[in-house]
């Protein structure tokens, strides 16, 4: 099975001129962690999500520190957290984003999204341009409906 | 900026000038002058390609090689395995402390600073920096020094750079006052066959002078932002409301950890005592120790056992350093840098005093554009190459101790320390500092110690 058969061609997309609020809204309204960012000449440019978000927001020191000092959030988190008001969707999405083509096999997407950690990923036609979308729970469903039949 | 074309093209016709150079001017056979280009290849892979510049220290071993310029054996030789084994070790325990929140911990203690004032807090930032960087490695203490720093900047809403370039200072001091402070101090250590216990009464007095100096600097050149933060202190109180968000308790983990890391610390403090005692080869348990510290908490971590040894070990780095080692190595094993160091006794003459001043300029100056452990691989078999001219190498290896740490400071790109810290700066408050910027501060911190250690090592008998 091929992905072109499974995966969800009505696309929600962001525009990386979108502010990241406004972003975060859409993200929010269709109780989803991702969406592709996509420009006007519908070539994908990056991945806006939650994880992104929260990469922006926590201290990047972070993880060198090893462990958060605080009891409550402190000021610099909420600083950032207003800052990202300000922002734009391409100033916070991932711009190195894992794609699988429309004839990619059913399971090599999916070994894809589980070694790169992804839980969605766009699927590009031959020209390059976004005709879909994949999620792990898609891939999924695909393989029990296959045992099924 | 230039583009990668343009840096590759130079990196190639500088090393073969280099080599052509070293053997029709300075007629070195075609094995040293090839060893001397390979090894340039290195170099400036470092400065023009970081981020890859393991690459070229593969396909240069490989040409040596390739070439019979140096033969399997001595390239295994030269490698010093045994540092790589050290920094290995220290990695884990680095990892293992992370991991428990001692870092956590310590930035806890920081910003818990009783009656905070501008100076007090200055003058904690640089001590804290400076010996942190003794017991861990520089880079690993530059970042949550600066984390502590943003913090209290935040918190009383002042500019954090001064405070930060404070405290890269005080660290790049520091990391050269121990063998653990920085990667060259083991290196040094390892081919100098010097100890602790040498670090400790040579090495740590020059720093706090060094210190010493530059807090006063320091004090001078940023008084105008001290003032404002005693100003803002007063307008918003001392840091108490920060102090009841604090919250790391000491859980027994972190105390198991502590106490690893301080045992760990104190035999390799009195490893030469404990070598005299058990007839061991000198350094042995200053090597062997971060093994052992290491293997206990595998053991005692097994379940995250190789968590440590493939994240928290820096592989990339430390696969550069084993094959740049084994490339300076090459120098010695064709005999170039027994040419290079008759050349410069010829024009120094084998006065200690100029030979060891102009070490520690070369070094200082040096590593302040290129990574010190590329530039002290490449000094150590032109210093061994002294020992045949009868010169007392001591003095030497102290100069190049000095001068790759404190020429560090000099510009922003000195050392890890300072990239890393600028690179947090600018992640986390959009703070970008200019290469001017850093400069004018960093000369004068670079400046000024390596005088006092040049000066220190030429006027006191200690040292001769």
């Amino acid at each position: 099975m091929k992905i072109r058969e499974i995966m969800i061609k009505e696309i929600t997309s962001l525009s990386p001129e979108m502010s990241a609020l406004d972003a975060w809204d859409v993200l929010q309204k269709m109780k989803i962690s991702g969406l592709p960012v996509i420009d006007d000449k519908n070539k994908l440019v990056g991945m806006f999500t939650e994880k992104e978000i929260l990469v922006k927001i926590l201290p990047s020191y972070m993880e060198a520190v090893g462990k958060f000092v605080y009891d409550e959030n402190p000021k610099a988190v909420r600083q950032k957290v207003s800052l990202l008001a300000k922002m734009r969707v391409r100033e916070v999405m991932r711009e190195n984003v894992i794609t699988v083509n429309e004839d990619t096999v059913l399971c090599e997407a999916a070994h894809v999204m589980l070694t790169q950690k992804a839980r969605r990923t766009p699927v590009l036609n031959q020209n390059q341009e976004v005709s879909g979308i994949v999620s792990r729970g898609d891939v999924l469903k695909a393989l029990f409906a296959e045992y099924k039949e | 900026m230039p583009s990668l074309s343009f840096k590759f093209t130079l990196l190639v016709l500088i090393s073969t000038a280099l080599g052509f150079l070293s053997h029709l001017g300075l007629g070195l056979n075609q094995h040293q002058a090839l060893s001397i280009a390979i090894f340039s290849v290195s170099i400036l892979g470092t400065l023009f390609f970081w981020s890859f510049r393991l690459s070229f220290a593969f396909l240069g071993t490989a040409v040596l090689m390739m070439t019979k310029t140096i033969d399997l054996e001595h390239l295994v030789r030269f490698a010093s395995l045994e540092v790589i084994l050290f920094l290995v070790g220290m990695m884990i325990i680095i990892g293992l402390l992370k991991d428990e929140g001692f870092f956590a911990w310590i930035v806890s203690l920081i910003l818990r600073m009783r009656n905070l004032s501008a100076k007090r807090f200055v003058l904690s930032v640089t001590i804290i920096s400076a010996l942190l960087a003794c017991v861990v490695d520089e880079v690993t203490s530059i970042i949550f020094m600066v984390a502590a720093i943003l913090e209290i900047c935040d918190y009383f809403e002042v500019d954090p750079l001064p405070y930060i370039i404070i405290s890269v200072l005080a660290t790049n001091i520091g990391s050269a006052a121990t063998v653990l402070g920085n990667p060259i101090g083991i290196l040094i250590a390892s081919k100098a066959g010097l100890t602790f216990e040498d670090f400790l009464f040579k090495a740590f007095p020059v720093a706090m002078v060094c210190l010493v100096a530059v807090i006063f600097l320091v004090m001078f050149w940023y008084k105008k932002s001290f003032e404002k933060l005693d100003l803002h202190i007063k307008e918003l109180g001392s840091n108490d409301i920060l102090i009841k968000l604090i919250s790391v308790p000491v859980e027994k983990r972190l105390k198991i950890s502590l106490l690893i890391f301080g045992v760990t610390i104190l035999i390799i403090s009195l490893h030469h005592r404990l070598e005299l005692l058990w007839k061991l080869e000198l350094n042995t348990v200053l090597l062997v120790m971060p093994l052992v510290s290491s293997g206990c908490i595998m053991i005692w971590k097994r379940h995250k056992a190789r968590e440590y040894v493939e994240h928290d070990v820096e592989w990339w780095t430390l696969l550069f350093f084993l094959l740049l080692f084994a490339q300076a190595g090459t120098l010695k094993y064709t005999g170039a840098t027994d040419v290079l160091a008759q050349k410069i006794i010829g024009v120094t003459g084998s006065n200690p005093h100029l030979l060891s001043g102009a070490i520690l300029w070369m070094s200082s100056i040096g590593s302040s554009i290129l990574d010190n452990v590329v530039l002290v691989a490449a000094f150590i078999p032109i210093i061994q190459g002294f020992q045949a001219l009868h010169v007392n190498l001591e003095p030497l290896w102290w100069a190049l101790l000095f001068g790759g740490c404190f020429g560090g400071n000099i510009t922003v790109v000195g050392s890890t320390a300072n990239i890393v810290a600028l690179g947090i700066l600018e992640k986390e408050k959009k703070i970008h500092v200019s290469f001017l910027k850093w400069f004018w501060i960093g000369l004068s911190a670079g400046l000024i110690t390596t005088c006092l250690a040049w000066a220190m090592l030429t006027f006191l008998p200690f040292y001769r």
